[in-house]
């Protein structure tokens, strides 16, 4: 009896260990360069809730600090003759540590690697100087010296809130000056495990280098995969906006909801086509690029999104290994002069509306479909986004990105898209938020519900001044209440 | 001899870059139409993909008129404001079925408009190209809506502090060269544009001409077809004959230094400058200066371990040597965690900056520079885009790729002694501007660390 119990017990081991390795993506080729992903299936939505912050303090330690056998500055002084670096980020659900090297010194950058994540140093020091950069680049990068980045990152914890998403990615000041390296150490034992990761490998490595790759990683716990209780958030029953008070020139807006559509899904190809006829990322065909800047000059562009693109600032592509199960619809209105607060983001609704009602039309959807379906191929013209993009699509579950997106936009039609942008998109009960100067004469401007008339330096069209009639009424249904003002010196604080 | 030329390259290109000599793996076509215009052909093994990048020898140097800065850059803004042919709705659309990504930026020195694309619309890219630099054609109104597109990225801009701070570094260091002012231009020029639409035209008219336009063309190409089609639709365009005079800056006559008070939150910065030499593909001097900047100050540097790592009164350090057509800066920025730190800090880079003409460098160490180096251009060579842009950068001082060979040639023969004698010619008190910037805001943020 009790030798059969032994077993069944250790056959339930064996399953679990089996289950527990680490899966393998890789795109091997001729190319000179090697580049190593290395993914953790965990992040900010597995943070402990009074540790906002420690999956991305705990990926920044690994990658900017120590091992046991080499300090900081002697992985400085290794890596340098090779020209490389290994840099890491996190988002909700995966923590990504990418680095790419001449095949030639391959051996002597994979060592590195490994041990930053197997065999971290856990320096004190190390810890101080990364939890400075990590409070700084909150208070300072984002908050003090980023209008656009600070808009968008905080509609994610408005439309989050009390959810595991609802803390931004980097955590929250006062939690992070309470954190220990015990703390990233427990992270890191509990969620750095066999079963969270996945190696991808791309380039000329040699011939058993994955299977290497993959037996050195076996020295992690086995563990289980994390698991998200991620529940949709609750819907707002009218719009709310929250405008962000600093001293700054402009008003940049970001707005948008939550969406039940994520990559793989049936709809996410239809409602793809419809973000990007209203504007894909610092694309200058868009619908909103045309009628906001090329026909008003209110700025210097407007996009839509329906997944997490960070740093849209700084890059025209966004990077891969950023996978979410749940993901927003979203419009970003890059800054504009603040007369020109108030209509901009009227006609952002405007154009929402338009969208909803009237759809896109046939021509429109052959355009960006064809687009779509070749600019794809810009998406993955590195071997690392190549990569990166193999190893999304192992997590979600579904065939590489360029096929999937081929074949889908393939089939799909225009009454497609326009059902799921119907079915999925709202032109109310939106968050909306704002970073501006004088925000309670925003506040006024915006509940008033008086007209916000555009006026300009050049001869409009009569196509134009007739809609504009219509957008600086547009109603933004905000009644004094549902608009909150925060200093900027609070947010992300607490 | 096409075979060979592929089998080279192929070689080149899996191997180590730098065996057979030369930096740049590619084997690629040089050559000049008649009107002056030169054609770079770079075929790569990146399947499917073409990247386009056309250089015009324009940027924020060549706006020479008072009043009149930043015109370089909106001109790049202009050059999507359509054609008879192809109004911008046109170019637009032929441009999304073509699932092209296509941009444009400004430097001092030059304008590059970039699209990047599927190879089987090579073809219709370069039409539409050929067609919006010869015949640019937009009413006023269009001029003038424009502007305020301008003034949008100043805008978004502003909140970035680096940002004013080489403005102000700019200002500082020159008085009489158009290096005194960013390619956004004054704020003030900026505001006063809706009412230069004659200027915009004269600005075309100068400088969107063949002889200063350089096409690069990599990736997935036939360079006989590229060149055939370059031929059919570039070939009639007409050279002008407009030539620039940039004033020449005088020597500086003693260190200066500038302060900026900066209404956000935000850690204090620093940069501390040289006015040095201009980029130079047979001298040392570039590469002695490149060769200070990492030495001194890039992340395995002892200044850097010392500021960044051990004490950590700095969370960035980076320099840079003058890359610029006319004489620039050699530069050091700083970001500093507390105000106090900053006159410290200041010193420490000066005292470093001097260290290298006091004494010759360690061989050992310049050798493990000059590697890394050469592994750092081979690893931004990963696709046909990237390719492109980096040539760009070299076309745009000397107007061939040969000079990426020639400067990293100069690079390899380097030694302790020319670092030294550079150094104590340029990093010398005489030629330093200093900047500084801090926040008004009280409280801002400072260390992470719980108090």
């Amino acid at each position: 009896m009790i030798r059969s119990f032994l077993f069944a017990t250790l056959a339930l081991v064996a399953a679990a260990a089996l289950n527990a390795q680490p899966k393998v993506v890789e795109l091997p080729g001729k190319s000179p360069l090697v580049t190593i992903r290395l993914v953790f299936t965990t992040g900010a939505a597995s943070d402990p809730a009074d540790k906002p912050g420690v999956a991305s303090l705990t990926a920044q330690m690994l990658s900017n600090g120590g091992t046991k056998s080499l300090t900081y500055q002697q992985i400085t002084e290794a890596l340098y003759p090779m020209a490389t670096g290994i840099s890491a980020y996190s988002d909700k659900e995966m923590s990504t540590f990418v680095g790419q090297t001449h095949a030639d010194n391959l051996e002597k950058f994979y060592a590195i690697m490994r041990d930053m994540i197997l065999n971290p140093g856990w320096r004190p020091e190390d810890f101080t100087r990364v939890r400075d950069d990590q409070v700084n680049a909150l208070r300072v990068s984002l908050r003090g010296n980023n209008d656009e980045e600070l808009g968008k990152e905080a509609l994610y914890t408005l439309i989050y809130a009390g959810h595991p998403y609802g803390h931004e990615n980097l955590g929250a000041v006062s939690a992070l000056q309470n954190m220990s390296v015990s703390d990233l150490q427990a992270f890191h034992r509990q969620h750095y495990t066999q079963a969270n990761l996945i190696i991808g490998l791309a380039g000329g490595y040699p011939a058993g280098f994955a299977a290497r790759v993959k037996q050195d990683f076996a020295a992690l716990p086995a563990g289980t995969p994390d698991r998200f209780a991620l529940p949709q958030p609750a819907s707002l029953s009218h719009n709310q906006a929250t405008i962000i008070e600093k001293d700054t020139r402009s008003v940049a807006w970001s707005l948008g909801f939550p969406i039940d559509v994520k990559r793989g899904d049936p709809d996410f190809v239809p409602l793809l086509v419809a973000s990007a006829w209203l504007g894909q990322h610092r694309d200058s065909s868009g619908r909103l690029y045309n009628r906001m800047r090329e026909i008003r000059g209110l700025n210097y562009g407007d996009y839509s999104y329906i997944e997490y693109f960070p740093s849209g600032m700084f890059q025209f592509e966004p990077d891969p290994n950023l996978a979410r199960h749940l993901q927003i619809f979203q419009l970003w209105i890059r800054p504009v002069e603040p007369p020109d607060a108030v209509f901009s983001l009227r006609l952002a609704l405007f154009e929402l509306d338009h969208l909803i009602k009237n759809g896109i039309s046939a021509s429109d959807f052959e355009k960006t479909r064809s687009f779509l379906s070749k600019y794809v191929n810009i998406l993955t013209k590195t071997k690392s986004a190549e990569l990166g993009y193999a190893i999304d699509s192992q997590y979600y579950g579904m065939p590489d990105y360029n096929t999937y997106l081929k074949a889908a936009l393939a089939k799909i039609t225009v009454e497609d898209v326009n059902r799921a942008v119907r079915q999925h998109l709202r032109p109310d009960r939106l968050q909306i938020a704002g970073v501006a100067k004088d925000a309670a004469t925003l506040k006024a401007s915006l509940t008033s519900g008086a007209p916000s008339p555009k006026h300009y330096n050049s001869e409009k069209p009569r196509e134009i001044l007739d809609e504009d009639k219509i957008v600086e009424a547009w109603p933004l249904g905000l009644k004094p209440e549902d608009v909150t003002i925060v200093p900027v010196a609070t947010v992300f604080e607490q | 001899m096409r075979r060979r030329l592929l089998l080279a390259f192929l070689l080149a290109s899996v191997s180590c870059a730098w065996a057979a000599g030369k930096i740049f793996p590619y084997a690629y076509v040089q050559e000049d139409l008649p009107n002056g215009l030169r054609l770079v052909t770079i075929p790569t093994d990146f399947p499917n993909i073409v990247s386009l990048y056309i250089v015009v020898g324009a940027g924020s140097r060549n706006e020479v008129e008072p009043g009149k800065t930043g015109y370089a850059h909106l001109f790049e803004h202009l050059m999507f404001r359509g054609t008879a042919e192809y109004p911008p709705e046109k170019y637009n659309a032929t441009l999304k079925t073509a699932g092209a990504a296509s941009n444009a930026f400004t430097t001092a020195d030059f304008t590059a408009y970039h699209t990047t694309f599927s190879k089987e619309d090579l073809p219709v890219i370069l039409s539409m190209e050929a067609d919006r630099f010869q015949h640019l054609d937009y009413p006023e109104a269009d001029f003038k809506t424009e502007t305020l597109a301008v003034l949008g990225e100043y805008n978004k801009d502003s909140a970035d502090p680096f940002s004013k701070l080489f403005e102000e570094l700019c200002a500082t260091a020159f008085r009489v060269h158009t290096y005194g002012h960013t390619t956004m231009g004054f704020l003030k020029d900026v505001q006063a544009m809706p009412e230069g639409y004659q200027y915009g035209k004269d600005f075309f008219s100068r400088y969107y001409r063949p002889e200063y336009t350089t096409i690069i063309v990599a990736g997935d190409i036939d360079p006989k077809r590229v060149r055939a089609l370059i031929d059919e639709r570039w070939g009639n365009w007409k050279r002008g004959s407009f030539h620039a005079q940039i004033p020449a800056e005088p020597p500086q006559d003693g260190p200066r230094r500038a302060h900026v008070d900066w209404p956000s939150e935000t850690l204090p910065l620093l940069t501390v400058d040289w006015r040095g030499p201009a980029y130079s593909d047979d001298t040392m001097d570039t590469v002695a200066l490149d060769a200070i900047s990492r030495l001194g100050f890039d992340q395995n540097s002892p200044l850097y371990q010392k500021l960044v790592v051990d004490e950590q009164k700095v969370d960035y350090l980076s320099a840079g040597p003058p890359n610029n057509l006319d004489p620039q800066f050699f530069g050091v920025s700083a970001r500093v965690k507390d105000a106090k730190d900053l006159a410290s800090v200041e010193e420490q880079i000066k005292t470093t900056a001097r260290s290298f003409a006091e004494k010759p460098v360690d061989p050992k160490k310049l050798e493990a520079l000059k590697q890394h180096l050469r592994y750092e251009f081979a690893l931004q060579l990963d696709n046909s885009e990237s390719i492109a842009a980096t040539v760009a950068q070299y076309v745009a001082l000397r107007r061939t790729p040969e000079t990426m060979n020639r400067y990293y040639d100069m690079s390899a023969k380097l030694t302790p002694a020319d670092i030294q004698r550079v150094a104590k010619k340029v990093l010398i008190d005489r030629n330093l501007d200093v900047v500084t910037l801090t926040s008004t805001v009280p409280a801002a943020a400072t260390k992470g660390a719980a108090q």
